[in-house]
């Protein structure tokens, strides 16, 4: 009979009490975070990774990141990617087909060759692969390519690459340390192809970067972009996942002894928009889009995206 | 009592009907509606030649399926290649003699119509969207031409539906007679089993001999309606093969062999009409010597 009583008044207490904390809820674990949101800031935010960053630190931290993996950059990523970004690379040099072959070229066209914009290119991946394609494929020894990349250390390392090419010295392979999302030393209209590879992930603003593209590049130019996407199948997602979270900044510590770097990785690839989103982010800079206007790479690890500037009036 | 809604007397009812019938037949609402963010259609800038309302589509299918067909809906285009995609392509057109289907038109073709190299990137599937417009366009214009009288001329009422289809065969194929050198090589590529695009040939074959049907006046809707136009694209596919080999000038040979595969036809269906009266009538009799016989059939 009294354990009955006591039960009742247990059961009575738990469904009725209600208690009203006199300040608002606040348990140990986010109180950093309550304390870091109440801050007045009237500073935009954007991401990194999965954690808030008021936009100007954003550039310099993923500065950071990129300096500490410049050097282990290669090995690091056939060691992630079990060597598929090689083949990735390949297909998205090879459908762009870089170079005019000698049979098409008008005889008195005033610039030969086409003008390559590689954006975020700083160790060369893409760059020495058009030049590759074009020399190779196409035998146009006019088509040249300019690095661009915010970073001095991939730059230097890219620099250090090329000197093994043989576009090492050549007007045909330059270098620039520059900000994709505000260029002003290249001129309107003046870039046949645009290409931007694992990188626009990283920007700040990556609508004033598209924007930018629009404005560089001449009308009926370029604008292609392989970027880390979201995997359509959710088998193969769920096992994607696992394999990010986990492997990867574990590869990270063990090569290149940088744990944090390469979880940003991994955070910032779960941050990118999806397929969709991000064609309606080039549609929105005003470029067209062929057809459905991404191709999915290994199942959506990866996608291909392009849009190209249309032509005014003819 | 005074809430309901009061019927129309007849003659009321009678002029609502009539106005709701169309005089002129609405062709919009029977489109399949487009998947694209209507963002393309609404940015000005992505619209540099005015020629035809164009709906950019998801899939790129050259081909426009609807559910249902009424000879008062207007024609759908021929295909769906947006704006842009469309000068390209038809400024490639001309080189298709010299170069054959291939990147290397497109992309003189892209430079005619005042794009760059690159701008070939806007037809995700290169050459073979090349050779897909063509086939598309020279529908249209087959479409045209018997729209405007050019083929059948005066004599048009006069013929009947085979004659008529055999015109429209003879004409789609003289359309050829300048790409027949480069044709050959688009075959294998018309085979290949892509993705995606294998089943657009085998599409573009039945949309051109039902154009052709349709065209010539063909009503059927019983079974034949497929076994014609398996038929016709049987005989067009095999005339394309003898037109790549044709020497002479104004594609004789080819049209010989177009009579006589129409002839095999007609040979053909003559024999499956009397071995389907056949089976017919010694189906009849056993049943009937069966009942004869006290069967219960």
């Amino acid at each position: 009979m009294s354990t009955r009583s006591a039960w009742r008044a247990l059961h009575y207490s738990a469904k009725r009490r209600t208690f009203q904390p006199a300040t608002p809820y606040r348990c140990f674990s986010c109180t950093r975070q309550a304390f870091d949101q109440a801050k007045p800031d009237h500073e935009r935010m954007t991401h990194f990774g999965f954690t808030n960053v008021p936009e100007s630190e954003k550039e310099s931290r993923v500065g950071a990141v990129f300096s500490s993996v410049a050097s282990s950059y290669d090995n690091m990523n056939d060691l992630m990617s079990l060597g598929i970004h090689r083949l990735w690379k390949d297909h998205f040099v090879r459908s762009l087909n870089p170079g005019t072959p000698v049979a098409n070229r008008p005889a008195n066209a005033k610039d030969q060759g086409w003008n390559i914009l590689d954006i975020a290119g700083g160790t060369g991946d893409i760059a020495f692969r058009m030049l590759d394609h074009a020399t190779n494929i196409n035998h146009d020894l006019e088509t040249r390519v300019t690095i661009s990349d915010i970073n001095a250390d991939m730059l230097a390392e890219g620099r250090k690459r090329s000197t093994a090419t043989p576009y090492y010295n050549t007007p045909r392979l330059s270098f620039v340390e520059a900000n994709a999302e505000h260029m002003p030393h290249i001129p309107d209209a003046s870039i046949d192809l645009y290409t931007v590879v694992f990188g626009i992930r990283n920007f700040t603003d990556k609508q004033a970067a598209l924007n930018e593209a629009f404005r560089v590049l001449k009308p009926g130019g370029v604008f292609a972009c392989m970027e880390f996407s979201k995997v359509e199948n959710p088998v193969f997602d769920a096992v994607y996942k696992r394999w990010n979270f986990s492997a990867i900044p574990l590869i990270g510590q063990v090569v290149a002894g940088d744990r944090d770097s390469y979880q940003y990785l991994v955070e910032s690839i779960e941050r990118f928009p999806s397929q969709e989103e991000f064609r309606g982010m080039i549609q929105k800079a005003g470029f067209m889009i062929p057809g459905k206007g991404y191709e999915n790479l290994t199942g959506g690890i990866a996608a291909i995206h392009k849009g190209i500037k249309p032509v005014t009036q003819v | 009592m005074a809430s309901l809604p009061r019927l129309p007397g007849p003659r009321q009812a009678l002029s609502s009907i009539q106005s709701i019938r169309p005089t002129r037949p609405f062709h919009t609402i029977h489109q399949r509606a487009s998947a694209s963010p209507s963002s393309l259609r609404n940015s000005p800038r992505n619209q540099p030649f005015k020629t035809t309302p164009t709906t950019p589509t998801r899939t790129l299918s050259p081909i426009q399926i609807r559910t249902y067909h009424s000879p008062l809906h207007p024609r759908l285009p021929p295909h769906e290649y947006t704006n842009s995609q469309t000068a390209i392509l038809t400024a490639s057109l001309p080189h298709i003699p010299t170069h054959g289907f291939t990147a290397a038109a497109l992309t003189r073709g892209a430079r005619d119509a005042g794009f760059l190299d690159v701008s070939v990137q806007l037809l995700p599937r290169g050459e073979f969207d090349l050779i897909l417009f063509w086939l598309a366009s020279r529908r249209g214009l087959l479409r045209g031409r018997v729209e405007d009288g050019s083929v059948f001329g005066a004599a048009g009422e006069g013929l009947s539906v085979e004659e008529k289809v055999k015109i429209l065969v003879l004409e789609r194929l003289k359309m050829n007679i300048d790409v027949r050198g480069v044709w050959q090589d688009v075959r294998p590529s018309l085979k290949c089993p892509y993705s995606e695009t294998s089943l657009s040939p085998l599409l573009e074959l039945h949309a051109l001999s039902n154009d052709i049907l349709t065209l010539a006046g063909d009503s059927a809707v019983d079974a034949t309606w497929y076994a014609r136009r398996m038929a016709l694209g049987a005989i067009y596919a095999s005339a394309e093969v003898v037109m790549t080999r044709d020497p002479s000038p104004g594609l004789e040979e080819t049209e010989a062999f177009v009579r006589r595969r129409f002839e095999d036809k007609e040979v053909l269906r003559g024999k499956v009409e009397g071995v389907g009266s056949w089976v017919g009538f010694w189906g009849n009799t056993v049943v009937g010597v069966g009942r004869s016989w006290g069967l219960k059939i």
